[in-house]
């Protein structure tokens, strides 16, 4: 046989165009020929590129994701693996300990250490739940606020630290219809039993608008509801919890008329 | 020294995912169009493509850099999927030579992508295979985009098989010398 037929051959096997029983002769007679081999290798090339040679098209962004998750599992995955690494140690560390006890103790023992592996466990997880939840409420916080900023009837009103806290400084984001927020700084915490509350006032009279808290930095920010007419100064007083319908304690904040 | 393929797929071998991410970031774009013209479905391209860039992965590390370029690598094994795809669709149609008719005559049925999926087919033609005899590139196209073997060509375009040979291997030729220049 010359080998114009294996030329023929390789092209249709680039390809992939021989029926089946030709292709078996034309296999066996490649893995020893390094011409074939090499016009097999510059026709692949040959044919990728004119394969290639199209518009590119993004695939489906579903694709690559699906991919990821297949190379390397998901880090939240991992992360409730080595909770449960944890657990099991901690478990089985219990096991051996129990190995030297008897009976009821044994078990006794064992479901005890379960029993606080499984209270850390939920405990862990309240804590970031509340965390998180935290983080969310102050996220949507700011965000209000950056809404009510673009309103041009919105007002940034100050307020000056008095009596116990002169140093404390207030802002108030408010636009009439809307209500808006205060952000406090420098506050002191407030002493147990009591809360900070809000006080919004029209002529003369002061409507409660709400108690809040200052974390241990001094800041807060709190949501203020509209008042019942246009609002003359913002007050913040310290009051005993849960509130008071009147303020009673000293004023801690305060805007100028 | 290594190409900036040849240095991915040799991360990817050593279990580098970031590396195995660009590297779908890099040739994914460019084996889509061909696998969508192969198999003319959207969601059986998006399997197929999966499959493809999965088996990459898996086979990494049996990459060798002396038996060709990372893009022919993965556009072999492309176009080899996507055929077994549409044999395996016209294998359950239990019908052979119709549906291939209509799929080399009409584009895509898709709305919004049949614009470019045309286009795509143009600019192909008008490339490389463009400058190919119109024998020669009826039977490469039937072969390399159609999945059909020699013996079914010469069927199909009622020409004596030693003629669908010579064909092919005139445009293979032909190719290869246009890619040397």
């Amino acid at each position: 046989m010359s080998h114009e037929t294996f030329d023929e051959q390789v092209a249709a096997y680039a390809l992939d165009a021989l029926d089946a029983g030709e292709r078996a002769l034309f296999e066996a007679h490649l893995a020893g020929c390094a011409r074939c081999e090499s016009t097999l290798r510059m026709s692949r090339e040959a044919l990728a590129a004119v394969a290639l040679a199209g518009p590119p098209a993004v695939p489906p962004p579903d694709v690559k994701a699906a991919l990821m998750r297949r190379v390397a599992p998901l880090p939240r995955r991992a992360e409730t693996r080595r909770l449960w690494l944890r657990g099991a140690l901690v478990a089985a560390a219990a096991m051996v300990v129990g190995g030297f006890l008897t009976g009821m103790f044994v078990a006794a023992r064992y479901e005890a250490e379960l029993g606080r592996v499984a209270r850390d466990t939920s405990r862990l997880r309240e804590d970031l739940a509340r965390q998180e939840a935290a983080l969310g409420t102050r996220v949507a916080a700011y965000q209000a606020v950056v809404d009510l900023l673009r309103d041009p009837g919105t007002r940034v009103i100050a307020m000056k630290g008095a009596g116990p806290n002169p140093t404390a400084e207030g802002r108030v984001v408010w636009h009439e219809t809307a209500g808006g927020h205060v952000l406090v700084a420098k506050l002191t915490p407030a002493p147990a039993g009591k809360a900070y509350e809000m006080w919004t006032i029209s002529g003369g009279k002061p409507t409660a608008a709400g108690m809040f808290q200052v974390d241990a930095s001094g800041q807060a920010i709190h949501r203020v509801p509209p008042g019942g007419g246009p609002v003359d100064v913002f007050a913040i007083t310290l009051e005993p919890e849960p509130g008071v319908p009147a303020p009673t304690g000293p004023i801690v904040l305060a805007s100028t008329k | 020294m290594a190409t900036v393929g040849e240095e991915l797929v040799r991360r990817m071998a050593g279990g580098d995912g970031d590396a195995f991410a660009r590297f779908y970031d890099r040739y994914a774009p460019l084996v889509y169009p061909l696998i969508l013209r192969i198999v003319r479905d959207r969601t059986d391209a998006a399997d197929v493509l999966q499959d493809v860039f999965w088996e990459t992965w898996r086979a990494a590390s049996t990459y060798d850099p002396a038996r060709g370029t990372p893009e022919a690598w993965v556009v072999t094994r492309a176009r080899t999927r996507a055929i077994d795809r549409v044999r395996s669709v016209r294998r359950r149609s239990e019908t052979f030579v119709a549906p291939l008719d209509e799929a080399m005559a009409a584009a895509p049925e898709e709305t919004g992508g049949d614009a470019a999926d045309r286009a795509s087919d143009r600019s192909v033609v008008s490339g490389a295979l463009g400058r190919l005899p119109e024998p020669q590139r009826e039977v490469l196209e039937l072969a390399y985009y159609g999945g059909l073997t020699q013996t079914e060509i010469a069927e199909r375009i009622k020409q004596p098989l030693g003629t669908v040979k010579t064909r092919t291997r005139l445009a293979l030729e032909r190719l290869r010398e246009m890619m040397r220049q």
